[in-house]
């Protein structure tokens, strides 16, 4: 849905990926607003549909049920799940693209709802990168394990979609997929793009570059009196205590941030020791 | 430091990229920017005419390069230290070639002053990461009498995605001052023309060493806030060469002239506030204040505020008010009573080490042209009110019948623009 900006420009707004969309496009042409923004809807809904682990229909779904036979993936799947293996060195294991099947133990609604040892071990059985082949092009999991791109997908769909839009036309846009964002350049009259951060006064210039944020302000549970954010740990299956509430990096690439604030939050009260050591620029909501 | 690099080209290579569009503040290309001050004082003082010109590089890589090109074209008259007096007073010009005559009752000028400056400035600025800048300045000004060099360096840290900066600098400069007719001896009298002069050193010099550190916060999506100290050391030859003191008798007429002295130290801090806020989605409001005080005895206060009123998409209007006040160096005198000059290490007549308040009103005016030029003009008042201070009590009677502390008017015009890409 197309509508004009009181700072001047469009915005572009759809619903995908369980996220408000929108992309911002500084121009007076309403057609080509209406076209970029098509071009971006687009974009997400083909990266949601082609790795969304809740269709029976796509790549995921074969991998999924692959029962230990080894399946092939095409190039743009192969470069996703390279960036999931080298986020899995760079966590340590924290992070893992098998990891999703622990979700469905976990209920992060505020309330102190504890999974007991045993549940956890016997779904982390299913869990563990180290024990998946992968050879850059053919993918082969035991029985039982699964993949999720859920960690990385949206913000590769700011970064994919942004460089389509770059590629279109040559008119500064911003693109926010639920808060995680890029943007191609500063505004037409040299501004930067002014995104504010969920449940903050901190505002952000934006030029050029993106910014995610990975935070647990909602999704959270509490145990024996400490926060533990939604986000899960794969070597223990457990979610990390006493991590900030929100964290939000600045990254050249949607993708970096995102990864970059996600690891962070699984670092827990040492996101910000971590955040130092990658060289990131950040702003922690504590 | 710099962010993780493999990071960084995992994340490329998973949008099927080799290397980073790498994130920039500023587009690239050329920008320039020129302005000229017209500086006019009331009653046929000082003139100034004052082009300015600024040519910016700005590189993909966040490098940055700024030259800058002043002159300075000075003409008129300026006060030599002298008091007035109740007879026409002689001055020896200061080459020991000339006189000029001021009328009675006149605070003497010196209307042989005349003046071009050239300064040149160039500066680098290079990003260490994507977190740190550093900037490196070299700079150079040399007049008829005086050439000044020097150069700085300010490293800046941002934090907070850029809501915090921090930054440290320091700049050293070595001036060399070559004064028409040598450096006289401090608190010496003034020869008459043609009368043999006491050697003098034809050539003095100064070193001034700033280090200052400075905080800025985003304190809200519209406001923020800078606060800034700096300390500044000058040793050398820090007199004016070419201002005097009246020598009086009780009665406040001048007995004979000599020439200023003043420490061969000084020591300044400064500590400088700014609040900046964005009202109504459309303009700014700056106030500050900057709080001075050296071992000289001179403790300055500047509040400082302008409100910019972007009445259209492409013009703006600017009010500014500025007020000043200065307390006088220790050394600071009037004039000096018979013999005092013997007693005393130092002293200064110049009246921009007295006491005085200032204020500036000024409005300014821009406009953005529809392709994209912006240009502005501003007309600033400038009144200095001296405070009567060091006065010789002996001679206080005397001086009394004399405005020793005239006011300073001043009209400032400015105009410029800027081009670029």
């Amino acid at each position: 849905m197309l509508s004009r900006l009181d700072e001047g420009g469009y915005a572009f707004r759809f619903q995908a990926m369980a996220s408000p969309c929108e992309v911002l496009i500084d121009c007076d042409d309403a057609a080509l607003a209406a076209r970029l923004g098509a071009i971006a809807q687009a974009e997400a809904r083909r990266i949601e549909t082609k790795w969304s682990r809740y269709r029976s229909d796509n790549l995921v779904h074969a991998i999924n049920t692959a029962d230990g036979a080894a399946i092939e993936v095409d190039e743009e799947t192969a470069r996703l799940i390279d960036y999931g293996a080298h986020l899995y060195r760079l966590s340590e294991a924290r992070f893992d693209l098998t990891s999703g099947v622990l979700r469905r133990l976990w209920r992060f609604d505020g309330t102190e709802r504890w999974v007991d040892a045993d549940a956890v071990a016997a779904v982390l059985a299913r869990v563990g990168w180290q024990r998946v082949r992968w050879d850059g092009r053919r993918l082969q999991m035991e029985p039982q394990m699964e993949i999720d791109f859920g960690g990385i997908g949206k913000e590769y769909a700011v970064d994919r979609s942004l460089a389509l839009l770059a590629a279109a036309a040559a008119v500064p846009v911003l693109v926010n997929y639920g808060g995680d964002l890029a943007a191609s350049g500063a505004r037409r009259d040299g501004r930067p793009w002014q995104v504010g951060i969920l449940d903050s006064d901190v505002r952000i210039q934006l030029r050029q570059g993106a910014v995610a944020t990975s935070g647990s302000a909602y999704r959270y549970l509490t145990h024996a009196g400490r926060r533990y954010g939604h986000l899960l740990d794969a070597r223990s299956g457990y979610p990390v205590a006493d991590a900030p509430r929100a964290i939000t990096v600045a990254a050249p690439t949607c993708s970096a941030a995102g990864a970059l604030s996600s690891l962070a939050l699984l670092h827990g009260a040492d996101a910000c020791r971590f955040l130092e050591s990658q060289g990131a620029d950040y702003h922690v909501l504590p | 430091m710099q962010l993780n690099p493999s990071l960084n080209a995992a994340a490329l290579a998973l949008l099927g990229l080799s290397q980073a569009s790498a994130a920039a503040d500023a587009v690239p290309g050329w920008t320039f920017e020129g302005a000229t001050l017209i500086y006019s004082e009331a009653d046929g003082r000082v003139q100034a005419a004052e082009p300015r010109f600024r040519a910016t590089r700005n590189w993909d890589s966040g490098r940055s390069l700024s030259m800058g090109l002043t002159l300075d074209a000075l003409t008129g008259a300026s006060p030599n230290g002298a008091a007035p007096a109740s007879t026409p007073q002689t001055f020896t010009t200061p080459s020991g070639n000339g006189s000029y005559t001021i009328a009675a009752g006149e605070t003497p000028l010196d209307d042989t002053f005349r003046d071009t400056r050239v300064a040149l400035d160039a500066s680098l600025s290079t990003p260490l990461g994507r977190r740190n800048t550093l900037t490196t300045t070299l700079f150079a000004s040399n007049e008829y009498d005086y050439l000044s060099i020097g150069a700085g360096a300010t490293i800046a840290r941002d934090f907070n995605l850029r809501n915090t900066t921090v930054s440290f600098g320091v700049n050293v400069e070595q001036d060399r001052i070559e004064p028409v007719g040598g450096a006289p001896q401090p608190l010496s009298r003034m020869p008459a023309e043609g009368e043999p002069r006491a050697s003098r050193e034809a050539s003095v010099s100064k070193t001034v060493i700033d280090v200052l550190a400075s905080f800025t916060q985003v304190l809200s999506p519209v406001s923020l806030v800078t606060l800034t100290a700096s300390l500044s050391k000058s040793d050398g030859y820090l007199s004016d060469p070419y201002k005097l003191l009246s020598v009086v008798g009780a009665d406040g007429e001048p007995l004979r002239y000599v020439y200023e002295g003043r420490p061969d130290t000084r020591l300044k801090q400064a500590l400088y506030g700014e609040y900046k806020r964005f009202v109504y989605d459309r303009d700014a409001w700056t106030i500050s204040l900057r709080l001075m005080s050296d071992d000289w005895g001179v403790f300055s206060q500047t509040v400082d505020t302008t409100y910019r009123w972007n009445f259209g998409a492409r013009d703006h209007l600017e009010p500014h008010l500025r007020y000043y006040r200065q307390s006088e160096a220790d050394f600071y005198r009037a004039a000096l009573f018979d013999g005092e000059e013997n007693q005393i290490g130092e002293a200064s007549a110049d009246p921009r080490l007295g006491a005085f308040d200032a204020i500036t009103v000024g409005l300014k005016y821009g406009h953005t042209t529809r392709g994209g030029l912006p240009w502005w003009v501003r007309l600033e008042g400038y009144t200095q009110l001296g405070r009567s201070a060091g006065v010789p009590a002996e001679a206080a009677d005397g001086l009394a019948k004399f405005d020793l502390e005239p006011e300073l008017t001043a009209v400032l015009f400015t105009t410029g623009f800027r081009f670029g890409r």
